[in-house]
């Protein structure tokens, strides 16, 4: 381990911040438990839980703690009552701490203090537990839905147990059912994104408030592409058949989703993990991050019209994408990690081939950024735009880039030592501005480091096996598991269950704590930026909208002609 | 000026406005796809797309008669504009005062776009016909300067005549960097495309246009480039030749001439697209602006002798 890590690491270091907390919450504390290595839990009466969560957040002196998930369980099978857990972090390669605040619920009273006037970044979980599990959250200063249907019935709640994952409830869809969009400011127009728009990689709806072409407010609606994947996960599949699932999450971040998941599993079942497998984690997670950058670089220069760079980085990325195909047998959704390591070895003389590839990208990606970078019309258009704060940032729990890019310097691959990162030198570069441009330059040293990080793990891979044998994962056990995808921080919760299944696993993409950032870094900018606002977040819309089962057909079958449809969406454009 | 030659080169002159600007355009796609490193598709493939849409019906998404009548604006207007340029030594259209036609017509295929863009109720074609007007506001001054310097020196009010009789000085080399950067912003090329631009606004009025009314307005736009490069391919080359020419192969060269050039023009601006971003609103109308100033400065200059 090097030297960093072991700082990070240190069990002194690392009781310092539990001791405080004891101390300080002695007499509200019901219990204490160390779940894994770096996750404490800590359960509290629900009335506490803004007080206990607002000190640890708001902690002067800790370094970007961060709200990092939030999960609800409907533990009443077990212990006759809901749970809440919030999951803290501390960052900014101070400590390698989870908190687990949790507190349980019960059926009669299922409302509980909100946390989000204290912490913004709160806002999407509570929403979703309540949308999910119906759990209530007083005083949320924004209690609509978020992740259910507009014609979604009142009162069914699909997460808790005794919603089977085949039921479906009656759904109508009437004139009537409408999202309650906030009213535009007075004196703007309406200007509707989405959800389908040439720009949006995938559906989201966004309604711009403009005055003139300058952007006053914006209101969205998400979750157009639920599939019920943490449903089907608890119920129908496997710990090893998840783990192929997680990596469905995204088309572009899998390795990330089903390392977080295989991590989550490996903690809580006490699994050992084979160094040269945790080498092999880690460098198919840093080609992950190669291509994943690379197309939102790309993308970037597409949006403003600059099309020469956008077919340059994509012919960049096109030889990451051959050389996971060479490894791994898929150019994308690589299927290598699995609980206890990964499915196949790199064979030796590969390696001379990832060496060959890596070099040839570092020549020809500096080229790319030194090209893009004196293309004034291109620095002009991202310079200045789309600022979001460290405040807000803070504020709002954000990740990954996005964060970096406003002077957030965290990185869960420094801050949380995971796979064979411990073992590696890598710096996190961090840039002030908050502007689209310093987004794009955090992804452009990203790059540099990934291909620097590669190159240590190549050289460094100690021999060995690469599945560590596991044979049962006993039941009840909690663990978050958490990578650094190109996009930030993913974190996957689990509670292991009986019959090889799990009992509750709750998926937290980075794109689910930057999004609610988004308005406050596009207000005050002009329409003309908006769509590369959105990219400079690399927005990733199916992993933050993973949850729920949604059954497709309706009441109603009706096969319309092309005429009625053309009619019926124009009707339905001239409405907004 | 014989009346066979008239006839023969406005002929020319008519397929020339009508069937060359598909091909620019073709060109400047291949060229752009050759320096993305991209194989393109073929050189003809706008003269496919025309065809493909000129036979589709179009689906209106109003009733208003503006909407349907604007494409045809735009296309006569656009027309119009290059029918009073010099072809060889013929122009087909020619009369006192056509300098004002030609920025006025000219006007009018933004202006058609503008009420192609209002007569909807929607916020993307709404804004790219914002942004149009915007642009044109504050280039065709620009535009309008330059030519006027030039005509102030030449002293004639038909534009078609200015590259016969206009005399080097400062101000008339200055007046061409004018008339170059206003053609250039005024043809809506990247970095100035923002009216049309696809990311932001679904390419504003085209985003409700379908079937032969989209054909025929991409025509329009097409021929409203080719006119704006035509006067500058026509500035630039009949100087040239102006005294060695006569007669009807005299002609001849001057428009074979007049073509190279245009060739040139267009291959570099493709080249310029390629290597630029799309720039906001705003940032053009502040660039504009200062180029404003300039050209007033350089008709004062006219105005003094220089």
């Amino acid at each position: 381990m090097k030297e960093w890590a072991r700082k990070i690491t240190d069990e002194k270091v690392r009781e310092r911040y539990v001791n405080e907390v004891i101390e300080r919450f002695r007499d509200k504390i019901i219990r204490v438990e160390r779940n894994a290595d770096n996750q404490w839990m800590i359960e509290i009466r629900k009335e506490d839980l803004p007080e206990v969560i607002g000190y640890i957040i708001n902690h002067p002196e800790w370094k970007e703690t961060q709200l990092s998930t939030m999960v609800g369980a409907d533990e009443r099978p077990l212990r006759g009552k809901f749970s809440l857990i919030y999951w803290i972090s501390i960052n900014g390669a101070s400590g390698d701490v989870f908190f687990g605040i949790k507190t349980y619920i019960s059926e009669d009273d299922p409302k509980f203090p909100s946390v989000t006037p204290i912490h913004p970044g709160a806002n999407w979980y509570e929403r979703e537990v309540k949308d999910l599990l119906g759990l209530i959250p007083e005083g949320h200063p924004d209690p609509r839905r978020l992740v259910l249907p507009d014609d979604w019935p009142e009162g069914v709640y699909p997460l808790r147990k005794d919603f089977h994952y085949t039921d479906s409830p009656k759904r109508e869809f009437t004139d009537e059912t409408k999202y309650p969009y906030r009213e535009p400011p007075k004196g703007t127009a309406v200007f509707p994104l989405g959800p389908y728009h040439v720009a949006l990689d995938e559906p989201g709806h966004f309604r711009l408030y403009v005055k003139g072409e300058e952007i006053v407010d914006v209101d969205y609606r998400l979750f157009y592409q639920h599939r019920g994947i943490e449903k089907i996960g608890e119920n129908r599949l496997t710990y090893d058949q998840v783990n192929f699932i997680a990596e469905r999450i995204c088309g572009i971040c899998g390795t990330a989703h089903a390392l977080a998941y295989a991590q989550a599993v490996e903690a809580a079942g006490g699994v050992e993990v084979p160094e040269r497998a945790e080498y092999i984690r880690t460098v198919m997670a840093e080609i992950e991050r190669l291509h994943s950058h690379l197309l939102n670089l790309g993308l970037a220069c597409h949006d403003v019209g600059f099309d020469k760079g956008f077919m340059d980085a994509f012919r960049l990325r096109e030889h990451v994408m051959w050389l996971a195909e060479r490894l791994t047998g898929n150019r994308k959704t690589y299927g290598m990690v699995v609980i206890g390591g990964v499915r196949r070895d790199f064979l030796e003389y590969r390696r001379s081939m990832i060496e060959k590839v890596i070099r040839e990208l570092r020549e020809g990606f500096q080229k790319w950024a030194d090209q893009t970078l004196s293309t004034k019309t291109f620095v002009k258009r991202c310079e200045g735009v789309g600022v979001l704060s460290y405040k807000d940032a803070k504020r709002w729990s954000s990740v990954g880039p996005w964060a970096r890019g406003s002077g957030r310097d965290l990185d869960a691959r420094r801050d949380h030592p995971f796979a064979a990162y411990k073992y590696l030198d890598f710096k996190v570069p961090v840039y002030k501005e908050g502007d689209v441009l310093a987004r794009c330059l955090v992804r452009a040293e990203e790059i540099l480091e990934s291909i620097w990080i590669i190159e240590q793990a190549l050289d460094e891979m100690p021999g060995g096996d690469i599945l560590a044998e596991w044979k049962e994962i006993p039941p009840y056990q909690e663990a978050v598991g958490f990578t650094e995808a190109p996009r930030g921080e993913d974190v996957h919760y689990v509670m292991t269950g009986e019959g090889n299944r799990l009992y509750r696993w709750r998926i937290r993409a980075s794109t689910y704590n930057n999004f609610p950032a988004l308005p406050d870094a596009m207000r005050g900018n002009s329409v003309a930026d908006a769509v590369l606002i959105i990219a400079s977040m690399d927005p990733c819309y199916s992993c933050t909208e993973r949850v729920q089962v949604v059954d497709a057909r309706s009441g109603k079958v009706r096969v319309l002609t092309e005429k009625e449809l053309t009619e019926l969406s124009r009707k339905a454009s001239r409405g907004v | 000026m014989s009346g066979y030659e008239r006839i023969a080169f406005s002929f020319i002159a008519v397929c020339l406005i009508l069937f060359l600007p598909p091909l620019l355009d073709g060109v400047a796609r291949k060229i752009k796809a050759k320096i993305q490193l991209r194989q393109g598709a073929p050189i003809l493939q706008t003269y496919y797309d025309l065809v493909t849409f000129l036979s589709m019906e179009p689906v209106y998404p109003t009733e208003r008669l503006a909407f349907r009548l604007a494409p045809y604006i735009a296309f006569a207007s656009a027309v119009s504009a290059a029918l009073v340029l010099p072809y060889g030594r013929v122009i087909p259209v020619s009369f006192t005062g056509d300098i004002f036609v030609f920025l006025y017509v000219l006007a009018m295929v933004s202006i058609a776009y503008m009420i192609a863009g209002f007569s909807l109720n929607n916020t993307y074609t709404n804004t790219g016909a914002n942004r149009e007007m915007m642009i044109m506001l504050s280039i065709e001054p620009v535009l309008g300067l330059a030519i006027g310097t030039l005509a102030l020196n030449a002293h004639t009010l038909r534009i078609g005549a200015i590259p016969f009789a206009v005399t080097f000085t400062l101000s008339v080399l200055l007046a061409y960097g004018l008339l170059a950067y206003s053609v250039y912003v005024e043809g809506g090329f990247i970095p100035f495309d923002v009216a049309e631009a696809e990311q932001e606004i679904l390419e504003g009025v085209f985003s409700e246009y379908s079937g032969y009314l989209l054909g025929i307005f991409k025509w329009a736009l097409m021929i409203k480039r080719f006119a704006l490069l035509w006067l500058l391919s026509s500035f630039i080359s009949i100087p040239l030749v102006r005294n060695i020419a006569s007669g009807a192969l005299g002609g001849a060269l001057i428009l074979v001439i007049q073509l190279m050039v245009l060739f040139l023009l267009y291959t570099s601006i493709a080249v310029i697209e390629s290597m630029n971003a799309r720039l906001r609103i705003e940032q053009i109308i502040r660039q504009n602006a200062g180029v404003f100033v300039c050209s007033i400065a350089v008709l004062v200059l006219a105005a003094l002798g220089w």
